[in-house]
């Protein structure tokens, strides 16, 4: 049995982030640290540009942090109509002081009020479903 | 100073109407045919003679199509600009180095675009190349991304909402007396402004480009030969493109820039390569496929700053004959059309030439920024004789 999202394989980017999703469909956040520097690489790459390494650690992350911004998506766009029931939903990019102010993407969920940059979140990891294309997916609800 | 500057000259422009998206009666391709052709005649060209093709982004009327029916003699030279929208200032910069380099004598920069022949333009731009990091968690369109951006250019460094609003007044202000302009009988006030939908947080429909079909081109060739033929030239002064390290495909982990446009370095190379400063520039047209990215773009070029820009970005500042800094002076993305910005390089040369509709008097040098926010942009300035 192999992961979801590696048979629902979205394409485009990158593409060294594997890692990350296969961590969050074992349900935990996990980011690339690079064994040379020690730094975190993020967005995933397949080489270091601080340092040259190639290597790279997928390392444990504790899912908080603060709202670095957000949208509220008032439409069903093209590519993500497996939301348009949802609409509107709020997107967050989140920050994450355990790696170092990296930035990662999740659907807010729960109580919207107090929601600004700056808020603290906590992440809760969910399983892969259609509406996140099969992927697993981290979903952010304000720390009260 | 760069062996660049005023190596070209734009002498031809060309523009087919702006179609409603999905409505063209006529294809891409012929679009595309529309536009060179018309470029050549504007420029007294035969339109057989050009032998150099440029375009940017996810452009499919390629060289190879086009040459039959133009009657191409031979084509020396043909190439796409990285990125999306951000390549098209760019594409001036290509052609100019093909031009200085000997690589083609007449090169026409052209983009087309018609719904019915390829697919959206917001699903179309994106060119398959949006990670599953935005798709996953709902975010697909242009709109929606840059929306993030603008939440914290707003919340986080005080732009305020009225800034965004001017933006959007001046385009339509413009397009008002442009018979082109697919825009023209929209009349923004506050009411309709603040009434409209909303699209994504804070977007509003009003703050958001169009999409349209259609195709525009320019022709350049070196500024030798630009002397002979029959338009007043644009030179091209500097175009550089590029993006620093903390830009490009960083997924929502720009730093230390995040809210404004990534052209801040950019915009300082074209200062030093032009030698010339913000406070010189007659006329800009400001690449807005969303306004606030197009204000974070006249942040990253120095004409004001995140504390200035309420007090800059105001309607009577911003218009034509008069302001401050006359931007999109035909209606720009917003208002006059999008056919991935392509309209707005014809007009930089219409104000140099001053056939503008909303002309600025006298205007000598002339803005064109690339797409804002893009992973890849670029930005230039155009100038008449007395600049070089």
């Amino acid at each position: 049995m192999g992961y979801s999202f590696e048979q629902h394989k979205i394409i485009g980017a990158i593409e060294a982030d594997d890692g990350f999703w296969r961590a969050l469909e074992d349900g935990k956040l996990q980011l690339p640290r690079c064994t040379g520097c020690k730094g975190w690489t993020w967005p995933a790459h397949h080489r270091c540009g601080q340092c040259g390494s190639w290597d790279f650690a997928w390392t444990d992350v504790e899912p908080q942090g603060t709202v670095f911004t957000h949208t509220r998506s008032r439409y069903a766009f093209d590519r993500v109509l497996e939301r348009k029931d949802d609409v509107p939903y709020v997107t967050l990019v989140v920050e994450l002081p355990g790696a170092d102010g990296a930035r990662v993407m999740g659907v807010l969920t729960g109580d919207e009020s107090g929601l600004a940059i700056g808020a603290q979140v906590r992440g809760h990891i969910r399983p892969p479903s259609a509406k996140t294309k099969h992927y697993p997916a981290i979903e952010w609800e304000l720390v009260r | 100073m760069s062996r660049m500057r005023g190596a070209a000259a734009i002498v031809g422009i060309g523009q087919t109407p702006y179609y409603k998206r999905g409505t063209s009666p006529e294809p891409e391709l012929k679009l595309a045919l529309r536009a060179i052709t018309a470029a050549a005649e504007d420029a007294g060209i035969d339109v057989r003679d050009i032998d150099g093709f440029v375009s940017y982004a996810s452009e499919r009327s390629d060289a190879p199509k086009l040459m039959p029916a133009l009657g191409t003699r031979e084509c020396s030279f043909s190439s796409l600009v990285w990125f999306h929208g951000g390549a098209l200032p760019a594409t001036l910069n290509l052609a100019a180095m093909a031009i200085l380099s000997g690589q083609a004598e007449i090169v026409a920069v052209y983009r087309s675009m018609a719904e019915t022949s390829s697919q959206r333009l917001r699903v179309m731009v994106a060119q398959n190349d949006t990670s599953a990091q935005y798709l996953v968690n709902g975010l697909d369109s242009p709109a929606q991304i840059l929306a993030l951006r603008a939440q914290r250019l707003m919340e986080y460094h005080g732009v305020p909402q009225s800034a965004l609003l001017a933006t959007t007044q001046a385009s339509y202000y413009h397009a008002h007396n442009n018979p082109h302009a697919y825009g023209r009988n929209i009349e923004i006030t506050d009411e309709v402004y603040a009434n409209a939908r909303m699209i994504s947080e804070p977007y509003r429909l009003f703050d958001c480009s169009r999409e349209n079909d259609g195709a525009a081109c320019v022709i350049l060739v070196s500024a030798e030969r630009a002397k002979d033929l029959k338009q007043k030239p644009a030179y091209v002064l500097s175009a550089p493109m590029g993006t620093m390290e903390g830009g490009g495909a960083l997924e929502e982990n720009w730093r230390p820039y995040y809210a404004t446009a990534g052209q801040k370095e950019l915009a300082d190379r074209m200062w030093r390569e032009s030698g010339y400063g913000p406070k010189d520039v007659d006329v800009a047209q400001v690449y807005m496929n969303m306004n606030a990215m197009g204000i974070g773009s006249m942040i990253d070029h120095g004409f004001f700053s995140f504390e200035e820009t309420g007090e800059f970005c105001t309607l009577d500042n911003l218009i034509a004959p008069t302001g401050r800094l006359p931007i999109n002076t035909s209606g720009g993305d917003l208002g006059e059309g999008f056919i991935h910005g392509m309209g707005l390089i014809p007009e930089a040369v219409r104000q140099i030439r001053g056939t503008s509709t909303n002309p600025v008097p006298d205007a000598k040098l002339s803005l064109v920024t690339g797409g804002p926010g893009d992973i890849m942009s670029s930005t230039a300035l155009l100038g008449s004789e007395e600049t070089l």
